[in-house]
């Protein structure tokens, strides 16, 4: 196999939102509001939203009035506190969806959620005007951050499933957000992330207050989404969050120390100008080497167009040279990552040729009339020995992914789940029983509630919600039934706890507290098969002559025989196993009232 | 006799060029008369017919309809050939072209007289354009290969290939189109010339909607140009906006393609592409770009291609904008003096491979510099080399792909051979075909069939899935043993999962296996196997045979005889056909065969009727 060449597309990708107009479409609909405010009126930091309809889009702007300095991000407005989302459960508990097993806790800035709040009253009547257009969410500075959590909450509301509907949110100038457990709850799903375009002038402070100047690395705010960095020269897209904030440190130029806060505005209003009027002309590398590999050279053209790295330096310096090997290698470890995303379907048709393996074992045993239930308890055969192996990779497997599933965020978790989850029903049915028998030889008990593992329980739990309501067996169902697996994949489990109730029973040292349970949990049991039988979801192959099912009915019946379950006791399920009628069952010929 | 060699031993007089050339203009001064000309070349020793098609200079000439004027090859009559076949999607075309020509030409009986007469004669055609005229000699040309030399057709004498040139030509088809080309390997017969600065072949990147103010002046521009008005100017202001909205359109078609070719992750893209239209059109054929001083840059890889045509008229600086805007407009009429020039230079450079152009333009190494200066001559920076780079990576990459595939095929066979052999063979000692053995399950033959199966089914689906995604070549799906291997897999492996699916009892939770449950492994291969042999679109679904017996049981059973009768009239008459050819095995005829069990329970005055009455099993 040759070696695959990545490239590096920062570039494209930001002239693609420059050329195509997004960027431009989307900073007029924010300068548009602020024309719209009274400049001489003087109050506390509000928030104010405009929704706009295009024929072909929906825009929503949100601006923040008045214009925020960065000595009132910092100082002013609760400045560097974060509330956690455990606090939020209870105030405000918008964003309990962005919490999963493996990242139960994140936290996000406290003035931009004051901002957000203050709306929170407008929100259902801010979806209510979104409708089949796509949607680009806007907003500068504080806006921004307001922007970015109100499509947080969208993320939730709208069905992402088809890219039609995906929102699009862009920031001009907006401070970070959210700690690092944000930024992993929204990479966790790369849809979520794809909605956010974050876009920093290299003049602006305020993108760059919330970090660390010396260690930006280790700051605890950190970013998410793409950034598109700007600076005369052009720009350029970043996705790396670590390269993201040590790349906002390295291009920030300083200028005047108290900034007027509207002057902000007019260098987005000047950035956006002027990449509209650059967007068809060349750009000017000229530091590549014949022999760069292509990632390197896409980073450094980046790195260029973002002005860290100039043509007229004539010796790059080593702190050049080490921010092009750190972006280069942070930037390329996303993109493997990424590319190697978790593919079940990959696997799936190797996975189905274990699974035929087990399905030949059982065959193999139903021919000797024990049944491979009790074939593999009693083990000893060899064959039983390849069944532990072909067992342990089957369930290493679908441990990964019912793990996988559960890691992502519900909605998507379900649809992930859809695609495979009659292969993995099919596999619970098929191995569970494996399971049990290995739990009861052990001398266990109570395999349900004690034993039973979490994968397991998962699959069977995501059949339920999706399965419809059972109807009667069709002709064909009944007809086939000898092919078919138990549907209940706990059966067995619940005819060891029978033949244990019926030990219990027949045992003189049980109290008689101990016998009562035993007999009303024989008589439950007794129901369970009925109704299992009358459905035709349960296996003929209980009914070989040495499974352990026909022992506890020998067992029974001998409890019976004796008088313990009452004198001349009498149950359909008795009666069908005293006449043998129970032989029908594997032709489909048993009808049961 | 000088010629300019195209690489892949194509080689044309230059001086045939030049006569092409001044033909297509010439076409548009009698475009009046007639939509067509042709006129027999004897410059070279072999006569050739000449078929130049005029253009066409009013807004709906160009754009049919919202945003790019595309429509459909549908039904595809005309052009069966333009699809992708696996997927089953039918082609984009132009389609103000395309009614153009089956109007124009195909309406006039005389053409096909002429093409007919031209074959006969065993004279090679060479239909050419200029401007929109050279679409209509795309189509003209495709509809020749369609008609003359796909193999169903058996004309007596092997018509010569044509050739098709084009100048400053818009483009003409989407992804699909050219895919389709490259498949049946008739790419080769399309050259495209382009004026490094000929804003012609990139106006269709824009929708009309952003250009509708300036397009009406740039055609009547273009109009006067092309009956030879001296005068003929259009104003500083309408050139450069159309110049700059042309751009910043294909800017972002091409950025959207590069972001693509480079094997982007970062889904923004996605989400960003839902907001804006973006052209469909996708170039075909050998491209050859004048670079304005004599050199000829050939390249025919359709990503790269359309990477070019953005990036080699792109701005030094923003001041450049007018004087470029009005030479993008001159350009599509310079033809014939760059032509004159760089035939007597000869100076022709092939951008190939790609992987490896320089991505500086300072490479000065001897062994790149003549490629080097080439893009330096076509304004090439590092990003547009980069673009380049990543086109020729992702074709390399396609072509692993198809290696890769390849190194499977002795697993394939194996696996089959077992299910020929070994199985087929064990079934008859029970006296079943195979679809019944491996429906009961009873043996450990059956079981073996079963793990040879999903190994199989886990080979096919990879292909599969890689050509969902067009990560093959695109000649795959016209390899003619890959055609065989996949039928002979369908008919042999296709039964057994029928098999499967409705010992299962999956029709219940998923419906009918036509309708839910078959693979796309088999519709794929079966799909190979009709285009190839110019059948019918599903007339080939002898391997479905079980399914179709499978759900006329579970019918009959539910609904009882009556209602059913003509579908199992069909399935009968189906039956007898394939039996007839061959496809399906008599063994489904045996005693304990499902269907023979099925059908001897039919009523008894309907099987004295029917055809297969007397079919027996040997």
């Amino acid at each position: 196999m040759s070696r695959i060449h990545l490239f590096s597309g920062g570039l494209e990708l930001a002239n693609l939102v420059v050329s195509s107009g997004v960027l431009y479409h989307s900073w007029a609909a924010v300068r548009d509001l602020y024309s719209e405010i009274n400049q001489n009126e003087q109050q506390s930091l509000s928030v104010r939203y405009k929704v706009s309809q295009q024929p072909n889009s929906t825009t929503i702007a949100f601006f923040t009035w008045p214009a925020c300095s960065k000595d009132y991000i910092i100082q002013g407005g609760g400045g560097e506190d974060l509330v956690s989302s455990s606090t939020l459960k209870e105030s405000f508990p918008l964003f309990e969806f962005l919490c999963t097993k493996t990242n139960p806790q994140f936290s996000i800035n406290k003035a931009a959620l004051e901002l957000f709040a203050s709306i929170r009253d407008s929100l259902p009547s801010l979806k209510s005007q979104i409708d089949s257009k796509p949607v680009i969410i806007t907003g500068n500075s504080l806006g921004g951050s307001v922007a970015s959590l109100f499509t947080l909450w969208l993320l939730e509301k709208i069905n992402l499933s088809s890219t039609k509907t995906r929102p699009l949110c862009i920031t001009f100038g907006s401070p970070l957000v959210g700690d690092d457990g944000l930024q992993e709850a929204t990479s966790k799903y790369p849809t979520w992330n794809s909605c956010f375009l974050h876009v920093v002038s290299d003049q602006d402070p305020i993108p760059r207050v919330l970090i660390s100047p010396h260690n930006p690395i280790d700051s605890i705010y950190k970013p998410f989404g793409t950034f598109l960095l700007h600076s005369e020269l052009g720009c350029a897209c970043f996705e790396d969050s670590q390269s993201i904030l040590d790349l906002l440190t390295a291009t920030y130029l300083e200028g005047p120390e108290n900034q007027n806060p509207n002057q902000v505005l007019e260098f987005y209003e000047a950035l956006v100008q002027h990449l509209n009027h650059k967007v068809i002309c060349k750009d000017t590398t000229q530091l590549v080497k014949r022999n760069t590999k292509s990632f390197e050279a896409g980073i450094i053209t980046q790195l260029e167009a973002i002005g860290l790295v100039r043509p007229q330096q004539q010796q790059r310096n080593n702190g050049i040279d080490n921010l092009i090997t750190r972006t280069e290698r942070q930037e390329k470890k996303l993109v493997i990552l990424k590319r190697q995303v978790f593919d079940p379907s990959k696997k799936l048709n190797d996975i189905k040729i274990n699974m035929a393996y087990l399905e030949w074992y059982k065959k193999h045993f139903k021919d000797k009339g024990i049944g491979y239930y009790d074939s593999y308890k009693n083990s000893g055969n060899l064959s039983d020995l390849n069944v532990v192996r072909y067992k342990k990779i089957l369930t290493c497997y679908w441990e990964e992914m019912v793990d996988e599933a559960e890691k992502k965020p519900q909605k998507e978790g379900a649809s992930f789940r859809t695609r495979w989850l009659f292969a993995g029903t099919n596999y619970r049915r098929m191995c569970e029983p494996l399971d049990i028998a290995e739990y009861y030889n052990k001398g266990l008990k109570d395999y349900i509630n004690q034993g039973r593992p979490k994968h397991y329980k998962q699959l069977e739990q995501w059949l339920k919600e999706i399965e419809k309501p059972a109807s009667n067996p069709s002709q064909l169902k009944k007809q086939n039934v000898a092919s078919s697996l138990t549907e209940d994949s706990c059966f067995w489990a619940h005819v060891e706890e029978a033949r244990i109730s019926c030990e219990l029973l027949s045992s003189r040292e049980s109290s008689i507290g101990e016998k009562e349970s035993s007999k009303h949990n024989l008589v439950e049991f007794e129901n369970y098969v009925l109704s299992l039988m009358k459905n035709y979801a349960v296996s003929p192959e209980i009914f070989l002559p040495r499974s352990s099912f026909m022992l506890w009915w020998k067992e029974y019946e001998e409890i019976i025989r004796k008088g313990i379950m009452g004198a001349a006791y009498y149950s359909p399920l008795t009666d069908l196993m005293k006449s043998r009628s129970y032989q029908n069952y594997a032709t489909g010929g048993l009808e049961i009232p | 006799m000088a010629s300019l060699n195209l690489g892949e031993n194509i080689e044309i007089d230059t001086e045939l060029i030049k006569e092409a050339y001044s033909l297509a203009v010439e076409a548009h001064s009698k475009s009046s008369e007639k939509a067509y000309n042709v006129e027999e070349s004897r410059r070279s020793s072999d006569p050739i017919i000449i078929i130049s098609f005029s253009g066409c200079w009013s807004e709906n000439g160009w754009y049919d309809g919202e945003p790019f004027g595309v429509t459909e090859i549908n039904p595809p009559k005309l052009f069966p050939s333009l699809r992708s076949i696996g997927v089953n999607e039918n082609a984009l075309v132009n389609k103000a072209f395309l009614q153009r020509f089956v109007y124009k030409i195909l309406g006039n009986p005389d053409f096909d007289r002429e093409v007919q007469k031209a074959v006969e004669e065993n004279k090679q055609i060479l239909f050419t354009g200029h401007s929109s005229g050279g679409s209509i000699a795309n189509l003209a040309t495709i509809w020749f290969l369609e008609e003359y030399l796909k193999p169903k057709y058996n004309y007596k004498i092997s018509p010569s290939s044509p050739l098709c040139v084009t100048f400053g030509c818009p483009l003409t088809g989407n992804h699909i189109f050219s895919h389709a080309l490259r498949r049946e390997n008739w790419a080769r017969y399309f050259i495209h010339f382009v004026m490094r600065y000929d804003i012609v072949p990139r106006i269709l990147l824009a929708p009309i909607s952003s250009i509708k103010l300036e397009f009406q002046k740039v055609l009547k521009f273009l109009n006067a140009k092309s009956i030879k008005l001296a005068h003929a100017s259009i104003d500083n202001f309408d050139a450069s906006n159309f110049f700059m909205k042309v751009m910043k359109n294909a800017s972002s078609v091409v950025s959207h393609a590069a972001c693509n070719l480079m094997g982007n992750t970062n889904l923004l893209l996605e989400t960003v592409s839902n907001f804006i239209p973006l052209s469909p059109y996708k170039p075909f054929g050998t491209y050859v770009f004048c670079t304005g001083n004599g050199k000829l840059v050939i390249l025919r890889n359709p990503d790269a291609v359309l990477q070019l045509l953005f990036y080699s008229s792109q701005l030094c600086h923003e001041e450049e904008c007018t004087d470029i805007a009005q030479i993008s407009l001159q350009q599509h009429f310079g033809y014939e003096n760059e032509l004159q020039e760089s035939f007597q230079m000869l100076n022709e450079v092939y951008l190939e491979p790609l992987e490896q152009l320089p991505l500086s333009s300072d490479s000065t190494s001897s062994d790149i510099a003549t490629i080097n200066s080439a893009l330096n001559d076509l304004g090439l920076s590092t990003r547009a080399r980069l673009c380049l780079c990543a086109a020729g990576e992702l074709e390399k990459r396609k072509i692993g792909n198809k290696k890769s595939i390849d190194l499977k095929k002795p697993d394939i066979e194996k696996a089959m051979k077992y299910l020929e052999e070994d199985y087929q063979l064990n079934c008859g000692y029970r006296d079943l075909g195979c679809y019944d053995a491996f429906k009961l399950q009873e043996t450990a033959k059956d079981f073996d069939a079963n793990v040879k199966r999903l190994e199989l089914a886990g080979i096919w689906d990879e292909i599969i899935e890689m050509l969902k995604r067009y990560e093959l070549p695109d000649e795959f799906e016209g390899l003619g043993d890959w055609v065989l291997l996949g039928t002979r897999y369908r008919r042999l492996v296709e039964p057994l999962d029928i098999a499967n699916y409705y010992r299962h009892l999956k029709n219940e939770d998923t419906g009918a296996y036509m309708i839910r449950g078959r693979p796309k492994r088999y519709r794929f291969t079966q799909r190979w196997r009709e285009h190839a042999e110019g059948l019918p679109a599903e007339s080939s679904e002898e391997s479905c045979f079980w399914a179709k017996v499978e759900e006329l049981r579970i019918k009959i059973s539910s609904q009882g005889f009556e209602p059913i009768k003509k579908e199992v009239s069909l399935l009968e008459d189906q039956v007898q056909n394939w039996i007839n050819l061959g496809v399906l095995s008599r063994d489904v005829l045996l005693e304990k065969s499902t269907f023979k069990k099925w059908w001897e329970d039919l009523p008894r005055e309907h099987k004295l009727k029917s055809c297969i009455k007397d079919l027996k099993v040997s």
